[in-house]
């Protein structure tokens, strides 16, 4: 696995909004405050690496002239987060 | 941070997701009140409804459309409200918006031909609720649409049937009950 991708998983914040975005289609920014209990500050750090990676997306577009982000993961996310579980579930056993 | 610690955190984080089904418990309440209104109001005074050639036609295609707004409207808010979508959110998103394409199309067809389009939607409407029980597993609304599928069968060798009592009763069968008791549910995750 890319020791790059790992290193990134290894921030408590990155791993719970990855592992959220696992579950969900897209999600907005309120709802990844209350996954991670993070501060808004430093979630907006975290998510900006984790797009930078390529693990996330993030789509920013008007509704009713608000400006409205939705995050969701990528394929690649995807992959990695796997690949990440599985390494993490063989050095269980 | 160990290993357990991050199997912890990713236990923690996917847990927190949950399939919140009230919405789609209000949206079946709603259109189950709404279809039951019109349905009954139809069959009681009848000559306010025809009162000209289309009068009924407008009747049964605008309120459905408001309705159809409203609900459109209560689903963006409250998807904007929960946050997030699941893959399950989004099936039944997409099953509901093809049930509504499939409605206007099938009621314009039948405009066209000069015919009433009950029994139609209501197979149709029983089909989804059939989809939506089992994907959503709910009991209620499974047997809601299998109920309202056999209903209409029926309803086909018994062309004397009122047709507007026959719709309020598969809506409310099919849709009402069903839908007030995943509304009042306290637990679907």
């Amino acid at each position: 696995m890319n020791k790059e991708i790992e290193k990134l998983l290894f921030n408590p914040i990155r791993l719970k909004t990855v592992s959220f975005l696992m579950t969900v289609e897209t999600c907005n920014f309120k709802a990844l405050l209350e996954v991670t209990g993070s501060s808004k500050g430093n979630l907006s750090v975290q998510l900006k690496k984790l797009n930078e990676a390529g693990l996330i997306k993030i789509d920013k577009y008007f509704q009713k002239s608000y400006p409205t982000t939705d995050y969701s993961i990528t394929n690649e996310g995807k992959n990695s987060f796997e690949e990440f579980f599985k390494q993490l579930g063989s050095l269980k056993e | 941070m160990t290993k357990e610690e991050q199997l912890i955190i990713i236990n923690d984080a996917i847990s927190q997701t949950k399939n919140n089904l009230k919405p789609l418990g209000f949206n079946l309440v709603f259109w189950g009140i709404l279809i039951n209104f019109m349905s009954l109001f139809h069959y009681l005074f009848p000559e306010i409804v025809q009162f000209s050639y289309y009068s009924s036609a407008i009747y049964w295609v605008s309120i459905p459309m408001l309705g159809m707004v409203y609900t459109t409207y209560f689903n963006i808010k409250s998807g904007i409200k929960i946050g997030y979508e699941t893959q399950l959110d989004r099936v039944i998103r997409i099953i509901w918006g093809v049930f509504g394409f499939c409605w206007i199309f099938i009621v314009g067809i039948s405009l066209s031909q000069n015919v009433v389009p009950t029994q139609d939607v209501l197979f149709l409407l029983g089909a989804v609720l059939l989809m939506t029980g089992i994907i959503i597993k709910f009991r209620w609304i499974t047997i809601g649409g299998i109920g309202l599928l056999i209903f209409t069968v029926y309803t086909y060798y018994n062309p004397t049937l009122n047709l507007l009592i026959v719709n309020a009763i598969g809506i409310s069968f099919g849709m009402l009950i069903p839908g007030l008791s995943l509304y009042f549910q306290k637990k679907h995750e």
